[in-house]
C-alpha cells in the first residue's frame, strides 16, 4: 500500500517545482560561497590557518536557513497539491488508512530533503576542489555539515507537514516558517531546547551527534503527534 | 489578517528585550544601540518575507473558486484592482512600521533607557524602511496572482532574500540589491545628514527603479491574466 501512495505522490510532485527547489537550495547555499570567495578569497584565506574547515563554517552559515525555508516551502507546496484541486476527499475516499497517506507525504518531503543533503555534499566537494584550498581534505566533515543539519531539522519538517497540512489558509505555516527562519537566523541567543536552534548545530550543552540523535528522536515524536492528530481530523 | 500584524513587532520586541546593551559601554545614545539590535533579524528578513506573505493573503479569496471572474466581472478596470491591492498592503507594511516603533519604544523604557528618545531619527528609519519595502511588495503581488499556491511566490521571495544576508554587508553589491533596501534604509549607521539613510540616488535607483519594473511588469501581466 505505502509502495503505491509513494509512487503516485511521486507523481504528482512532478512538474509543480518540487524537484526544481530540491536543486535550487543547496545550490545557492555554495553559490552565496562563490560570490563570497569570487569577491574577496584572498582576505578569506588570511582568516584561518585551515581554510577547508573555515570554508565548510562559511557553506554552513547558510545550510539552516537554506533548510528551515525550504521545509516550509515544500510541505506547503504539498499541501497545495491536495488543496488547488480539492483532492483530499478523493484521496481518503481510496483504500487507504490516512496513517499512510501522512507517512507517504513526510516520506517523499524527507527523501527530497536527502536528496538536497547529498548535493550539498557535492556541491560543497566540488566548489571546494575548485578554490584549491589544500590536499588535506575532510571528507568526514564535508558529509557531517552537509547531513547533520538535515536530520536535526527534522522535528521542523515533522512540526511543519502538520501546520501545512491541517491548515486551510496556507498563510499560517508560511508566517510560522517566517517566525522559525528567524528562530534559526538569532539561534546563536536562543535557548537550547529550540528546535529552529538544532539545524545550525550550535549548542552549548552537547555533541553535534547528540543534536543528531535529539533530531532524531524529537522527529518521531513530533511526526506521531501530527499523525495522530491528522487522522482524527475531518476531510473537507 | 489582523493577527499577522503583529508577528514582525513581536519578534524585534523580543529581539530587543534580549539584547544586553547595558552591558555596552559607548558614548552613542542608548537608543540607536536598541534599534541597531531589533533591525537586524526585523529588516533583514522578517519585512522582505512578509511582503510575500501578504501579497498571498491579499490573493487568496480571489484565488478560491473563481474568485478573480466574479471580482472582475463587477465594474472595475483590472488596473484599478491591482492598483487597489498595492496600496492597501503597502498601507498595511505601514502599519508594521508603526507597530516596529512601538516595539522599539517599549523595549527601551523596559531597559530603561535614559537618554532622550531620538524620534527624528527613528522616524526616519522606519519610514525609511517602509519605502524600500515598495518595490518588493510589487513584485511579490504580480507573483502571488500568477500563482494559485503560496509556497511558490514564497520561493522566489526567499531565494531572493537570503542573498542580502551577504549582500548588505558588501559595499559593492548593498546598495544595489533591492532586497536589502530595507535593511540599509532602516540602519542608523549609514550617511545621517541626507533625508534617509542611504543617499537620495540610491533610493531613486535602486528602489524607485526596481519599483516601476516590478510594478509596471505585474501591472501589465494582470491586464492580460486570464481568468
Amino acid at each position: 500500500m505505502i509502495g503505491q501512495l509513494l509512487r503516485s505522490d511521486f507523481l504528482k510532485i512532478r512538474r509543480k517545482g518540487f524537484w526544481l527547489l530540491t536543486v535550487i537550495g543547496p545550490l545557492g547555499v555554495v553559490f552565496m560561497q562563490t560570490v563570497n570567495y569570487g569577491v574577496r578569497k584572498d582576505y578569506l584565506l588570511k582568516q584561518s590557518d585551515d581554510n577547508w574547515s573555515y570554508y565548510l563554517s562559511n557553506v554552513n552559515m547558510f545550510t539552516p536557513l537554506a533548510l528551515v525555508l525550504g521545509i516550509v516551502i515544500l510541505t506547503s507546496l504539498m499541501a497545495s497539491v491536495e488543496n488547488e484541486t480539492n483532492a483530499w476527499k478523493q484521496l481518503i475516499a481510496l483504500p487507504v488508512s490516512k496513517m499512510t497517506v501522512y507517512l507517504s507525504k513526510f516520506t517523499v518531503l524527507a527523501a527530497l530533503l536527502l536528496v538536497a543533503s547529498l548535493l550539498l555534499m557535492l556541491f560543497t566537494l566540488g566548489y571546494g576542489y575548485y578554490l584549491d584550498l589544500g590536499t588535506d581534505i575532510p571528507y568526514i566533515d564535508v558529509v557531517k555539515f552537509s547531513f547533520y543539519p538535515y536530520i536535526a531539522a527534522l522535528p521542523v519538517l515533522a512540526i511543519h507537514l502538520w501546520i501545512a497540512l491541517v491548515s486551510k489558509n496556507q498563510g499560517v505555516p508560511v508566517t510560522t516558517g517566517v517566525i522559525g527562519v528567524i528562530l534559526t537566523y538569532m539561534s546563536y541567543n536562543l535557548p537550547d531546547w529550540l528546535i529552529w536552534k538544532w539545524p545550525a548545530l550550535m549548542n552549548g550543552w552537547v555533541e553535534p551527534l547528540t543534536i543528531v540523535w535529539l533530531g532524531i528522536g524529537f522527529g518521531v515524536l513530533l511526526y506521531l503527534a501530527g499523525m495522530l492528530d491528522f487522522v482524527r481530523r475531518d476531510v473537507t | 489578517m489582523l493577527p499577522v500584524l503583529f508577528v514582525g513587532p513581536a519578534i524585534a520586541l523580543m529581539t530587543g528585550l534580549m539584547s544586553n546593551i547595558a552591558a555596552m559601554e559607548t558614548e552613542m545614545n542608548a537608543w540607536y544601540l536598541l534599534l541597531q539590535y531589533m533591525i537586524l533579524p526585523y529588516a533583514l528578513l522578517f519585512l522582505p518575507l512578509m511582503a510575500g506573505v501578504l501579497s498571498g493573503l491579499i490573493c487568496r479569496y480571489e484565488h478560491q473558486a473563481g474568485g478573480w471572474k466574479q471580482f472582475l466581472s463587477l465594474p472595475v478596470t483590472r488596473g484599478s484592482v491591482f492598483t487597489v491591492k498595492y496600496l492597501l498592503l503597502i498601507a498595511t507594511v505601514f502599519a508594521i512600521q508603526l507597530l516596529f516603533l512601538g516595539a522599539v519604544y517599549l523595549a527601551g523604557t523596559v531597559k530603561e533607557i535614559a537618554d532622550p528618545f531620538p524620534m527624528m531619527i527613528i522616524w526616519k528609519s522606519v519610514l525609511g524602511g517602509w519605502i524600500a519595502i515598495f518595490p518588493l511588495v510589487a513584485l511579490q503581488l504580480w507573483m502571488s496572482m500568477f500563482w494559485k499556491n503560496f509556497a511558490a511566490p514564497f520561493a522566489v521571495n526567499v531565494i531572493f532574500t537570503l542573498p542580502s544576508i551577504l549582500a548588505v554587508n558588501s559595499e559593492t553589491f548593498g546598495p544595489y540589491y533591492p532586497w536589502g533596501q530595507p535593511f540599509l534604509m532602516m540602519y542608523t549607521g549609514g550617511a545621517s545628514e541626507s533625508v534617509f539613510y542611504v543617499p537620495w540616488d540610491q533610493v531613486l535607483t535602486v528602489v524607485g527603479g526596481s519599483l516601476v519594473v516590478f510594478f509596471a511588469a505585474g501591472w501589465t501581466y494582470f491586464q492580460r491574466k486570464s481568468v
